[in-house]
């Protein structure tokens, strides 16, 4: 079975050239994957034959080499279609990133909103979760609202989001109610299906930040129900620079354009034009069209790691990396981690964010740097959950499914070193 | 010590180590030891921007040499710092204006420091020059005021109408100098000034600031020692006693 495991994680390790890579002449252990991920061949030779081969604006043209620029791109939509379950084609509309897909949302969902409405978010979001409603509220009057966490009510210190608060805060003012699937910060899966039921059951559309969720649990939009999900393609293999919104027919169809330019009409005249349908209304200017297309082969990645006996194997590493964390981390009586799971019934993904008490995180971050170990400090554009545990800087360790225990080993003990340099 | 040869003893310190975990004890150990800052240094007008880690940087002057004190949330911070600190603390402003370090680039620190960190050091280096220049700006205003002897009756008389170019009408665009508001300047042995001027109006609603200007202004200018201010409406100001330049200015030749 060992050999099995290890075998395994050689040939997928494999795929990934970066992970055999050297930082500060150490061999790398790269723990930052909740900020993008590393690549793996199939997507860099994708992008370097895209470059060369079929490099043409989308869209437009009636030469060959146009034609295989546009199938790419649209392949790619149709790949993230089955990836997420989502019905037809029209509902995936590529962006720049999980930023602008929620910023879209925010500024077009948003519009007909007045004062006294209600957008409400959770306590854990990442900054561009938070922004860009706090952005729509200000135009238009409505208020954001916040669904705090166990830590901001003084009820615990999990990190856990407050779901009992539900009830009573989802009233008919609120408009729009935008969760996060996993948050970067904790690591610990919110159940977006409850909620959005429950919202649902009041006539609230909802919003969810895949911005993680999308590379840690198996997505199904029409199970899950939500009314737009939106995600980013550099954190699950794929290039920067390539967002996906996926949204409801019916709403996405209400909603006015978000930019104005090139291939999101139909006619243009000077007194009046109209809109190309679903989804390149959304779609204004050339896009990213060979970053989009790098999607399908960074997705079939995205399934190889996750289904069949790989599946299966990284699941299982996956399981040793949380429980040695866990209680690598646990027993430090100095180390306080933002995000358990232990008592919420909640399942944690391999995000660990934490600080080490007397020890700045930055500090520990440079000498983990030196030691060939990357990983974020700071606030992880999440200020308001960091502040709420009494930091204002942290420490965050973020594994992806490529990832092996060995490397949380040599993570542990690094970190050990570094702390023993710096007390 | 000069600050070059205190650079070329930090270098040698650092060439002992052969590896990068070393070095970073040692100015883990450097940040350690630093004395700390007193709380009332750690004022938010003392906070460096743009370092990722909170560091406050105070300066005093004594005997036309700067120290330097300093904090920071961050200990390898610190340590940098202790650094900068030992090559610059006991120098004069002109000696740290004109210095151009570069141990920072020969121990290697500044590829070794990320580049959030590495911009938070040219910060520190910033706020180090400025706190410099502004003690020279200072010493140089005291030296300018308290060194009268210098300048000879003649050069204070310019002086003095140099500033008094400088002070303006507040409704007509001339300089009160020029507009011939000034009836007599008159310099004594001492550098004592004493100035007779008038207004364009004896109900000039504006009178008290322009004496207040030309009172500052001249109180500025290099080798003045005292000045005293005559208000007179006799003879009463008119548009003849404006200089060419004042009224090719308005428009009236």
């Amino acid at each position: 079975m060992e050999d099995n495991r290890s075998k395994i994680l050689s040939e997928v390790r494999g795929m990934v050239p970066a992970l055999s890579g050297k930082m500060n002449g150490e061999n790398l252990v790269y723990l930052d994957n909740a900020a993008t991920t590393q690549k793996p061949i199939q997507v860099l030779d994708f992008l370097c034959d895209a470059m060369v081969h079929s490099n043409a604006n989308v869209h437009r043209s009636m030469y060959e080499l146009s034609d295989k620029s546009t199938t790419l791109y649209e392949e790619a939509r149709e790949k993230v279609r089955v990836f997420i379950n989502a019905p037809g084609r029209e509902n995936i509309i590529f962006t720049s990133g999980t930023t602008t897909s929620i910023n879209l949302v925010a500024d077009t969902f948003c519009r007909c909103l007045g004062p006294g409405d209600e957008i409400l978010i959770e306590g854990d979001s990442h900054h561009s979760n938070i922004v860009p409603w706090q952005l729509a509220a200000e135009r238009n009057g409505a208020v954001v609202r916040v669904i705090p966490t166990d830590v901001m009510l003084g009820r615990g210190r999990s990190g856990r989001v407050a779901f009992e608060m539900l009830d009573q805060m989802l009233s008919n003012r609120v408009k729009i109610l935008a969760l996060t699937h996993i948050s970067n910060i904790t690591g610990l899966v919110n159940p977006v299906g409850e909620i959005i039921a429950k919202a649902h059951a009041k006539g609230i559309p909802v919003l969810v930040d895949g911005a993680q969720g999308i590379v840690h649990e198996k997505v199904d939009v029409q199970a899950m129900d939500c009314d737009f999900y939106a995600f980013s393609a550099h954190k699950i293999y794929g290039a920067t620079g390539v967002g996906i919104l996926y949204g409801k027919t019916e709403l996405l169809e209400k909603m006015p354009p978000y930019m104005g330019g090139g291939d999101m009409v139909e006619t243009v005249t000077y007194g009046k034009t109209t809109y190309a349908p679903l989804p390149l209304k959304f779609e204004a200017g050339t896009p990213n069209f060979i970053g989009a297309a790098s999607l399908k082969p960074a997705l079939e990645f995205a399934e190889y790691l996750r289904d069949g006996e790989v599946g299966r194997a990284l699941k299982e590493e996956e399981g040793r990396i949380v429980s040695f964390m866990t209680e690598a981390l646990a027993s430090d009586p100095d180390v306080e981690v933002y995000g358990t799971a232990s008592g919420t019934g909640l399942k944690k993904t391999p995000i660990f964010t934490f600080n080490i008490k007397g020890v700045n995180a930055g500090d520990l971050a440079q000498l983990l740097d030196k030691m060939g170990v990357a990983v974020r400090s700071g606030l992880m554009c999440a200020e308001p959950l960091i502040n709420s545990f009494g930091a204002n800087s942290a420490l965050r360790a973020s594994f992806a499914p490529y990832n092996t225990l060995e490397e949380a080993q040599v993570f542990i003990k690094c970190l050990q070193r570094a702390k023993n340099m710096l007390l | 010590m000069t600050i070059k040869e205190i650079e070329q003893q930090i270098v040698e310190e650092f060439s002992i180590f052969d590896n990068w975990m070393d070095k970073y004890q040692y100015i883990i150990d450097l940040g350690k030891s630093m004395p700390v800052i007193a709380e009332e240094g750690k004022k938010d007008e003392n906070l460096i921007k743009g370092c990722q880690s909170r560091v406050w940087l105070d300066c005093r002057e004594e005997d036309g040499k700067l120290y330097f004190s300093a904090d920071s949330d961050a200990i390898i911070t610190k340590g940098i710092i202790s650094l900068l600190i030992r090559v610059y603390d006991g120098h004069t402003p002109q000696e740290i204006i004109d210095s151009e370090i570069d141990f920072i680039d020969a121990i290697g620190l500044r590829q070794n420091l990320s580049p959030t960190r590495a911009n938070g050091l040219v910060s520190m280096l910033k706020q180090i020059k400025l706190y410099a220049l502004a003690f020279k700006e200072k010493d140089e205003e005291n030296t300018a005021s308290g060194d009268s002897e210098k300048y000879s009756v003649e050069e204070v008389q310019k002086n003095v109408i140099r500033a008094l170019k400088q002070v303006f009408d507040p409704e007509i665009p001339v300089n009160v100098y020029d507009l011939g508001l000034i009836y007599e300047v008159k310099v004594g042995e001492d550098h004592s000034v004493f100035i007779k001027m008038t207004m364009t109006s004896p109900t000039c609603p504006m009178a008290d600031d322009v004496v207040n200007d030309v009172n500052n202004a001249v109180s500025d200018a290099p080798g003045v020692k005292s000045v005293q201010i005559e208000l007179t409406f006799e003879p009463e100001w008119d548009e003849s006693r404006m200089s060419e330049e004042a009224r090719l200015e308005l428009g009236l030749m």
